[in-house]
């Protein structure tokens, strides 16, 4: 029998984040150019073009790739810094670069026909039909699935793609329309989609009220925490409204999707790379997880027990979830 | 910029039992302006080894950061302009309109900036918090992590053929305060054990009682549904 290999495909938002997940056993680092081309667009983080070169240079002496998201949507009529930013990636030697607009996908496959790409989660594509359609029309070799499919529909996928599936393991869940939704833009004015960051740092607030602690985005409030009681992002999907007389968290707790309990069933439906969240945090964070991962994929690919591991303290609100993999709120 | 009202703000961050607390209650009578050169010192030396840092925070070229290493009794200010930036020691933020203030124990602080945990979990366990500009308190964090700062190393390449001797003694000291640490953390479980275990009784039971009403809640609105 065939061991099936997985590629762990793991978060960079700096150059020690980077030396971090490689150091801890990941195959490849995603990453992003310090501009609005990628979907974490956040102050402070992501590389500049020496720093991706030097990235580059670090990972691959130690047999990892990299690979580069540009995966928001060009300005309509101003795509020059979105091509710029495949140009670079190109140039600069990035294993593969992750993209979402079908636009950028022909570019760059009219401009860097030998550059493999990927397409990203926020393109959306959770059919055989969509996926096959960016497969036939531009080449794509890797999809990675929105977090919204079970394990066996992602399995019926994987048999009736003629490409590699990506999924994520762990970290922020991001309940709507990746790549479609406008909750951010509506209460901020500023597009994750085209501007790279959900909740944008500039227009949140977080209010200290007494025993306290009170987050907003723009204009409205989000979330109230007490003592004690663990914080989360200060998105309206994971904001605390009052509906029917009630206080409760609409659309998602604060929660973190962790798998590695069902990673064997990943692997089983044909899995080919599993993806871990968090380019927005820090280096410590990107180790921890990374090891414990690589453990638990070795230990599965060996055919081994999976190992304990705990990873409850990275958790956005000590929280854990399998999310829609199994569905289990049905 | 947040009011100057905001030092009167009781600390949202309890100071643990540790060490720290105990030689800030020794340095609390040590004028700021002692261990002013000190903190020279050490944006110095960060400065020099990592310029990185100010380059990923040129875009908030007027940012007054408040630091409240809430276990001291006094607290610094940074100012990381990149042409003179400045981190100043004092008593408090009387008189200043910081653009963001970060309250949490000084080890966490010390953590955090050498990249040994993990920012967002801190603030989500609400053991670090912060108030003001989120946006400069997210790029200092993201600046400080992605410089992979060790202070340890970067102070010992400062030191010549005195670094040997100098980073033997940090380590002995850091063996000494971890001693007391563990030592603190047992005389605090010892003083404080019988309240906690009462008060995770008390919480138990307020969850129970919470279940029962809300079944009770679903119960009644089932039966007004029905009628």
């Amino acid at each position: 029998m065939t061991v099936p290999s997985v590629e762990l495909i793991c978060p960079a938002g700096t150059p020690a984040a980077l030396q971090a997940a490689v150091d801890a056993g990941a195959d490849a680092v995603y990453l992003g150019f310090r501009d609005e081309t990628n979907a974490r667009n956040f102050p402070g983080l992501n590389f500049s073009r020496p720093e991706l070169a030097a990235g580059i240079a670090y990972a691959h002496a130690r047999g990892a790739k990299v690979l580069v998201a540009i995966n928001t949507f060009p300005r309509a009529g101003k795509p020059e810094i979105w091509h710029r930013a495949v140009d670079d990636a190109a140039k600069l030697g990035a294993d593969a670069v992750i993209l979402a607009d079908i636009g950028l996908c022909d570019y760059a496959r009219r401009t860097h026909p030998d550059l493999r790409l990927h397409l990203s989660v926020q393109a959306s594509a959770s059919s055989a039909e969509a996926i096959k359609f960016y497969h036939q029309a531009f080449g794509i070799r890797r999809a990675v699935l929105p977090r919204v499919l079970t394990v066996p529909e992602i399995a019926a996928l994987c048999a009736d793609v003629p490409i590699e599936m990506e999924v994520f393991v762990f970290g922020g869940l991001c309940v709507m329309a990746e790549g479609r939704c406008s909750l951010s833009s509506y209460a901020t004015g500023h597009s994750p989609n085209i501007d790279g960051a959900c909740s944008p740092a500039s227009h949140v607030r977080y209010v200290e009220k007494g025993s306290k602690v009170v987050s907003q985005l723009g204009d409205f409030t989000i979330n109230s925490f007490g003592q004690g009681e663990a914080a989360g992002y200060p998105t309206l999907c994971k904001g605390r409204f009052s509906a029917n007389g009630k206080l409760s968290y609409l659309f998602e707790e604060p929660t973190s999707l962790n798998t590695l309990e069902i990673l064997p069933d990943l692997i089983g439906a044909g899995v080919t790379a599993f993806k871990i969240e968090g380019r927005q945090r820090g280096r410590a964070y990107v180790g921890s997880v990374v090891s414990a991962f690589r453990q638990a994929v070795d230990a599965i690919l060996k055919g081994e027990k999976l190992p304990v591991m705990t990873l409850e303290d990275v958790t956005e609100g000590g929280r854990q979830t399998a999310g829609a993999y199994q569905r289990s709120w049905r | 910029m947040l009011s100057d009202s905001t030092e009167q703000v009781s600390r949202p961050v309890d100071p643990p039992f540790s060490p720290v607390l105990l030689a800030g209650l020794l340095l609390a009578p040590v004028p700021p302006r002692l261990l002013q050169p000190l903190f020279d010192g050490i944006l110095t030396v960060v400065r020099r080894r990592h310029p990185d840092i100010l380059e990923r925070l040129a875009a908030y070229p007027d940012a007054v950061i408040g630091i409240d290493p809430v276990d001291l009794p006094f607290v610094l200010v940074l100012e990381p302009w990149p042409e003179s930036p400045h981190l100043e020691v004092r008593r408090d933020f009387s008189g200043l309109s910081p653009s963001a203030i970060i309250r949490g124990p000084l080890a966490m602080l010390f953590a955090l900036a050498e990249g040994r945990i993990d920012g967002d979990s801190a603030f989500f366990s609400r053991q670090l918090v912060f108030e003001g500009d989120t946006e400069v308190v997210l790029a200092l964090r993201n600046a400080i992590d992605g410089a992979g700062i060790d202070l340890q190393a970067d102070f010992a390449t400062t030191l010549g053929p005195l670094a040997r001797p100098l980073m033997q003694a940090v380590d002995f000291g850091g063996r000494v305060f971890n001693r007391i640490a563990d030592d603190m953390e047992t005389i605090r479980v010892a003083l404080l054990g019988p309240a906690l275990r009462g008060a995770v009784a008390q919480s138990s039971r307020l969850e129970e009682v919470e279940n029962e009403l809300a079944e009770m809640r679903r119960t009644l609105r089932a039966r007004e549904k029905r009628g």
